[in-house]
């Protein structure tokens, strides 16, 4: 099998670690990731604030990218996944004039719905070495990969299952909760660091109560800001793990612990104590 | 509580002094313009609050979600583009999910956020819309978006250093940084993307320049 991907611009800085994971999970599953060549960045929220147009010329020009190359797109980004189906949306509505030769007919998927058919269960549940069976986690989506539904294409956006079906097929005890798709405060930080830190302190406390020692994320953005909360450390950390980072994990006796170094809240001390390190 | 209109007592007619502000500042312009625009149908709101109610950061607000939407009825426009709402909405999609009567709530905000961008009114959160307006400027300059580099066009920009250090967010935010550089999460160079030169020339073209 093969797909194109398109991995944003977070997965080129903060979030380089998820990247790396991706690229290694893919290939244990033997599925070829072909980089949507010279993709460019989707606009992300300010494009979509500022410019009607750009917001929608600016996915563009990576969808007509992957249609040159003829495969469907694999998008880990939440934003960028719901950027790109948004663009695609108004190509075919024929409101703006696109610069570039595109149809909009090509396959967004977004990571973890791809990773949770019942094929690729099955094929995750071959790959697996280590299962994680000792490790409580809840599964954290966020807002741009189920929301709106009429974009998202979600029927089940108040209580996805895509990642808890991944979690669950790596042996990890998956907790259910009522935080799953709940704002974490997105890039509001940069003017308003009060705010994402309300929300996002919220999200961890409702983590604990649930009785998890971790949380799984597929968004960059949730990831950095749950695991930067948690700066002060004043109280014991609560690791943010990529979906991926946690398969990897299972599929190799020695995951690599270089990934984990770039965390905030440190997962090393509690995937010790469990002896999955 | 008690009733002070049922009471006669009390009861006092309107006080005819009160500056009472006019429905909508040029009758239904503003309103027929964002219906449009956005394609929402308006009278569709029966003030349920949902939108409100589901809004994370509601509490935030000087204007709720549900105000706003009333707000574009009677045409207050001022009001709108001043209001810090339309620049801290995190554009979760909340409200636009749970309305009932399909009211895309997060798509005016975001669409009264356009306008008061490309309008001469200050904008209240002033760093926020400095942050997309930098944001996409960096995007112009080199396809992709680099943290630092980003970071970096930010705090240049007139007035943002100056406040951060002055509210003392400085220091943390310097700190924060040193610690990201040290994890290897903030890369100090990035790769432009090569099709920089199609993204500036579409980017111009959409600005009516020609070039």
């Amino acid at each position: 099998m093969k797909l194109s991907f398109y991995p944003g611009c977070s997965l080129e800085g903060m979030a380089n670690d998820y990247c790396e994971s991706i690229y290694a999970v893919f290939k244990d599953l033997g599925i070829d990731l072909v980089e949507i060549e010279d993709w460019s960045c989707c606009g992300a929220t300010a494009a979509h604030s500022l410019s009607e147009v750009m917001s929608v010329i600016l996915p563009a020009r990576n969808l007509a990218a992957a249609e040159k190359m003829g495969l469907d797109i694999i998008c880990p980004c939440s934003l960028c996944f719901n950027r790109l189906l948004f663009s695609q949306k108004m190509i075919k509505k024929k409101i703006f004039h696109i610069p570039w030769h595109v149809t909009g007919n090509i396959r967004v998927l977004d990571m973890t719905r791809f990773l949770a058919k019942p094929s690729i269960i099955k094929l995750i549940k071959q790959c697996i070495l280590k299962p994680l069976d000792s490790l409580k986690v809840v599964c954290y989506y966020g807002c741009q990969m189920v929301r709106p539904p009429k974009i998202t294409g979600y029927a089940d956006y108040e209580n996805p299952q895509t990642l808890d079906h991944i979690a669950a097929a790596a042996g990890a005890q998956v907790i259910d909760w009522s935080y799953k798709s709940t704002c974490c405060g997105a890039s509001i930080g940069i003017g308003r660091r009060e705010i994402v830190e309300s929300l996002s302190k919220r999200i961890l406390q409702k983590t604990q109560q649930a009785g998890a020692e971790a949380i799984v994320v597929s968004c960059p953005l949730c990831q950095s800001n749950l695991d930067i909360v948690q700066k002060d450390r004043s109280q014991p950390p609560t690791p943010i793990f990529y979906i991926t980072e946690l398969l990897r994990l299972s599929f190799n006796d020695k995951g690599n612990p270089k990934w984990f170094k770039m965390h905030v809240a440190d997962p090393v001390p509690l995937l010790k104590a469990k002896g999955l390190l | 509580m008690h009733n002070s209109i049922s009471d006669p007592e009390t009861a006092t007619e309107h006080d005819p002094c009160e500056q009472r502000e006019l429905i909508g500042d040029r009758g239904d312009y503003f309103l027929n313009r964002i219906q449009g625009e956005t394609g929402v149908n308006f009278s569709a709101c029966y003030q349920c609050e949902r939108c409100t109610n589901a809004c994370p950061i509601s509490g935030f607000m000087d204007l709720k979600p549900h105000q706003i939407i009333r707000y574009v009825q009677l045409g207050w426009r001022i009001r709108l583009l001043k209001s810090s709402t339309i620049w801290i909405c995190l554009s979760c999609e909340m409200c636009t999910t749970y309305c009932p009567n399909e009211v895309d709530v997060a798509e005016i905000i975001n669409h009264l956020r356009m306008m008061a961008a490309s309008s001469s009114i200050t904008p209240k959160e002033k760093s926020l819309a400095v942050f997309h307006r930098t944001f996409l400027e960096e995007l112009i300059k080199s396809g992709r978006i680099n943290e630092f580099r980003l970071m970096r066009a930010y705090y240049s920009k007139p007035d943002i250093l100056h406040t951060k250090i002055k509210n003392g967010t400085f220091k943390e935010e310097f700190r924060l940084a040193m610690t990201l550089l040290r994890k290897g999460r903030l890369k100090l160079s990035a790769p432009k993307s090569k099709a920089v030169k199609e993204i500036q020339k579409a980017y111009f073209q959409t600005r009516g320049e020609i070039s």
